[in-house]
């Protein structure tokens, strides 16, 4: 990671509320923050700000129960609250599972969580913890950390593996603003390859089915980064071992993630292309009526794409072989290790269109227009200008100015999503394809 | 006084102020004066600290980065301030423009070895990559407990760097009464933009005829500061300079999106006037004790007869008050016969309501003008300003009716709105999902982008509960289909056991 003095406008919370939005995303799960008193607004002003409008869920905002440290326990310690804290959590509310989440403040302070945390459990209570204080990274890394905590506290050791069966992650819910679509749209596919599917955050989802994680024949992780530690340690403790794939955005990302699932499963070929077929009829058989207008209006473009580290990757790749854009600048906004940025990079290498993309990583969204003007020289007054037009910008709701600068059309995809309404949209798999398409084309048409 | 200090104190010490408590409305109008025994919940909720209101006025200054110094996620709720940010600028510049805000992004190993290093570093690359006039140094919990100085950095690098470096104190641990942020930024902005400015310079341009300073010398006279709120828009800001300038007055308006080179113009006016009395006590103490400028503290400008009061009170101080009754007269008169055609459907339905305590009390009076039944009120916090507005709601209040002071804790909202089943629910932003998950049709008390302040207000509030009493059927749907998560033995048991007063259980 390079050494930078700060992080500008951070697209995303810390590992607290990544891991408190994780918790929340879990059918009937209740997280209990140790904390002081106002994380839970930062974590729900956070989403209002930046989650496509979804604030919380069952248990989510400012009905997360709380500590609520003072003073007072800083200097004493606030294990002695914790403890009538989530006795009182279980006592008020309803839910399947307990999720006790640390903070800064009691990381700091030396507040250990595990044996009060443990008390519980002895009772017969459904509870877990994780250690997800603030400094110790950002929302994403608060959603491996959750992961971890399931995989080492509540998923069963010791069960039977069951043929056919694949838990599926590495999309961080809220992080990820289109989580509950992209799931869903993966799942659906998985599914239809014949698996049966432990996805933890939709409605199709439970505890009780986390509970039997361990029974899986393979971990796939959609994601180079979120949630493959957790992957790791999933493999180590029961034994089931994982894939790891790119977010596969759009028709020619979902081919190949549906071959290398069956691949990985031994599952019959026949049978996968089948599925893949049949997808890919039903996608250009939906696009087909769109050529006319795609053709008159002239609506290719080149684009900037910014994103984090799953979405620039998958979202270049959709833009260039799928619909046929030129992506020529791709910016991820992670600050990654060497390791990451390699994985990453290597997601933009080989693409069927042959096109190359620029990639940086930068997480100071305000230099990428200087990024921009290395790779693209300015108009010196030239009368023949092979401009940077028609643009497009597909990023953040922070890549607005930038669009601006550019005089190129805007869609918000990566966190922070501020100005568009997400319910269960997604944009993994074929018909995320067609709603990238959809989005994107209503973008440039929105004042026809 | 406390401003030779690096922070403001508490306003649990200097206030008195408390987050737990339960009576009822003509109990708090009789209390006057004394000190209640603030409890403590054995159960709580998360809510917000000091730190967010803190960040919803920084900001908005212009020309301004606002550096959070602490781990990477505290300050993320600015990407929802922002929107406040970027429509605050739209309406008073005619572009909108995002706010920007950095991170130092503690780590585990700054945790251990100190921060100071790093907020140097970032302090010194703020101000030379994006030339700002002011550099917010936020600092947060973690800081605050490994005991960074950050007036201490401030005052080193302040020669090296160009923008005015202004530290801003909010540990979320050390106060329960998040209300302190007003007086964390206040403090701030007093002992780096106030202080050791040179007055001519910032009153007169260069070159400057003796003419030009006498006129500028009697428009002082006449000049007031009107301080707004971060959860007041610009439409209130206009309604408040229409009736100000009804009466003759010109005005300041600050701090929200005011320019940092101008605040010390808040020195020179004849007068301050606060729109919400919990805000504004600290700086205007403060300007009166240094620089002589009085200052009104008294109602909120929500209501009819509240938007009365406050006018009355600034029109006496300047022998305006035949003119303030002319105009009174006249916009209560257009008022009440635009409200004719909606407040017949408001008779008899019964209203709760939950937010910053004067916020609350001011619409709640303005809710019973309308032809509500107040059924009850959650104050975030409880101190003396607030306490005439309990005597005016006891006044007018048919039935005796539940004050609860809660820092948010919706499980006891729950439980209250349950029992008590209102017709309306209004709430703070980010509070109004309980009562709609309970089918009450729930409307949020402030939003920049909505008028709620002056007659317009009352007007135009009017018109969206007559909208939204129409039709409800967004919140009876929820009602149907989702339930909160809380148990059912909760609904049945005192809504208020978990609060512990130093006296016992309970409050009597």
């Amino acid at each position: 990671m390079s050494k930078i003095a700060f992080v500008e406008r951070p697209r995303y919370t810390c590992a607290s509320g990544g891991a408190v939005a994780t918790v929340t995303a879990i059918p009937g799960a209740i997280p209990i923050l140790h904390s002081a008193q106002g994380c839970a607004g930062n974590f729900a002003w956070t989403q209002n700000g930046g989650a496509g409008l979804q604030v919380g869920g069952y248990c989510g905002s400012l009905t997360v129960p709380s500590s609520n440290v003072q003073e007072r326990d800083v200097v004493f310690g606030g294990v002695d609250r914790l403890r009538q804290q989530i006795a009182n959590t279980v006592e008020v509310m309803d839910g399947e599972l307990y999720v006790v989440l640390t903070s800064c403040v009691t990381e700091v302070i030396g507040d250990d969580a595990a044996p009060v945390v443990e008390e519980f459990r002895e009772q017969g209570t459904p509870i877990a913890f994780a250690e997800t204080a603030g400094f110790k990274g950002n929302a994403y890394t608060g959603y491996d950390l959750v992961l971890q905590s399931l995989f080492r506290q509540v998923v069963e050791r010791g069960v039977s593996k069951q043929k056919g069966k694949v838990n599926l992650w590495g999309i961080p819910p809220y992080q990820d603003v289109f989580w509950r679509g992209n799931i869903e749209e993966l799942r659906r596919l998985l599914e239809s390859l014949g698996l049966t599917v432990n996805s933890f955050f939709t409605d199709r989802d439970s505890v009780a089915a986390i509970r039997q994680a361990a029974s899986a024949e393979l971990n796939i992780v959609v994601s180079d980064v979120y949630g493959v530690q957790a992957a790791a340690l999933f493999e180590e403790r029961h034994g089931v071992p994982f894939l790891k794939t790119a977010l596969p955005v759009g028709p020619g990302a979902t081919d190949d993630f549906l071959l290398r699932v069956g691949e990985r499963l031994a599952l019959d070929r026949g049978v996968v292309d089948q599925v893949i077929r049949a997808e890919r009829r039903h996608y250009y058989r939906t696009l087909e009526p769109l050529t006319d207008c795609y053709n008159d209006m002239d609506l290719q473009r080149y684009a900037v794409v910014v994103g984090d580290g799953n979405y620039a990757p998958a979202l270049a790749r959709f833009l260039a072989d799928d619909l046929g854009w030129l992506p020529e600048l791709v910016v991820v906004t992670d600050r990654f290790n060497e390791q990451e940025q390699g994985d990453v990079a290597s997601r933009l290498q080989g693409f069927a269109s042959g096109l190359a993309p620029h990639l940086v990583f930068e997480s100071d969204g305000r230099q990428i227009i200087s990024h921009f003007n290395r790779l693209w020289p300015p108009n010196q007054n030239q009368k023949y200008y092979n401009a940077f037009s028609p643009a497009f910008v597909l990023g953040s709701s922070l890549e607005r100015e930038l669009a601006a600068t550019l005089a190129a059309g805007h869609l918000s995809v990566s966190f922070p999503v501020a100005n568009r309404a997400v319910l269960d949209r997604g944009y993994t798999g074929y018909r995320g394809g067609l709603r990238l398409t959809e989005d994107l084309l209503s973008a440039i048409v929105a004042g026809r | 006084m406390y401003f030779s200090q690096k922070e403001p104190p508490r306003r649990e010490e200097r206030l008195g102020a408390c987050i737990a408590l339960r009576d009822t409305v003509c109990g708090f109008a009789k209390k006057k004066g004394c000190r209640f025994d603030d409890g403590e919940r054995e159960f709580r909720q998360g809510s917000i600290c000091l730190m967010l209101p803190a960040l919803a006025i920084l900001n908005t200054i212009p020309d301004s980065v606002v550096l959070i110094h602490g781990a990477n996620g505290c300050g993320s709720c600015i990407h929802s301030q922002n929107a406040n940010a970027r429509s605050g600028s739209a309406q008073r510049t005619g572009k909108a423009k995002d706010a920007l805000w950095l991170s130092t992004a503690l780590n585990e190993t700054d945790v251990i070895s100190g921060g100071e290093e790093k907020l140097t570093a970032a302090i010194a690359e703020a101000d030379r990559r994006y030339r700002p006039k002011t550099i917010f140094v936020v600092s947060t919990c973690v800081p605050g407990i490994i005991g960074d100085d950050i007036d201490g950095v401030a005052a080193q690098l302040q020669e090296k760097v160009t923008a005015r470096i202004v530290p801003i104190h909010c540990q979320g641990f050390k106060t329960k009464i998040w209300a302190t942020a007003y007086d964390a930024v206040y403090h701030g902005i007093v002992r780096q933009l106030f202080e050791g400015r040179d007055e001519s310079k910032a009153s007169a341009l260069p070159g400057v005829d003796e003419s030009r300073r006498e006129v500028e010398a009697e428009r002082r006279k006449k000049t007031v500061n009107l301080m707004n709120v971060s959860s007041m828009g610009r439409v209130d800001e206009i309604e408040l300079e229409r009736l100000l300038r009804a009466l003759g007055l010109e005005v300041n308006i600050f701090p929200v999106f005011s320019e940092p080179d101008s605040m010390v113009k808040m020195t020179q006016a004849a007068l301050s006037i606060s729109t919400c009395p919990t805000h504004d006590d600290y700086i205007l103490k403060h300007l009166n004790e240094t620089y002589g400028v009085p200052y009104q503290i008294e109602h909120m400008p929500i209501g009819i007869e509240n938007t009365n009061r406050w006018l009355r009170n600034i029109a006496a101080f300047f022998h305006l008050e035949d003119a303030a009754e002319r105009i009174i007269e006249q916009e209560e008169r257009e008022l009440r016969q635009a409200l004719a055609e909606l407040t017949p459907f408001f008779a008899g339905k019964t209203v709760f309501l939950s937010a910053g305590e004067f916020r609350a009390l001011a619409t709640a009076n303005l809710l019973a003008e309308l032809g509500f039944a107040v059924r009850g009120i959650r104050s975030f916090h409880h101190d003396e300003f607030a306490e005439g507005e309990y005597a005016k709601l006891a006044r007018q209040a048919k039935d005796d009716f539940i004050i609860n002071i809660a820092n948010v804790q919706p499980f006891e909202e729950a439980n209250l709105l349950k029992r008590l089943q209102p017709d309306l629910f209004l709430g703070h932003a980010n509070g109004n999902m309980t009562a709609s998950k309970l089918g009450i049709p729930a409307h949020v008390i402030y939003n920049t982008g909505l008028s709620y302040v002056g007659y317009r207000g009352a007007y135009e509030l009017a018109r969206r509960l007559r909208r939204l009493l129409r039709n409800p059927a967004f919140h009876a749907n929820l009602a149907r289909h989702v339930r909160l998560p809380y148990r059912d033995q909760w609904y049945a048991a005192d809504p208020f056991r978990y609060i512990r007063t130093q006296g016992g259980h309970g409050h009597e």
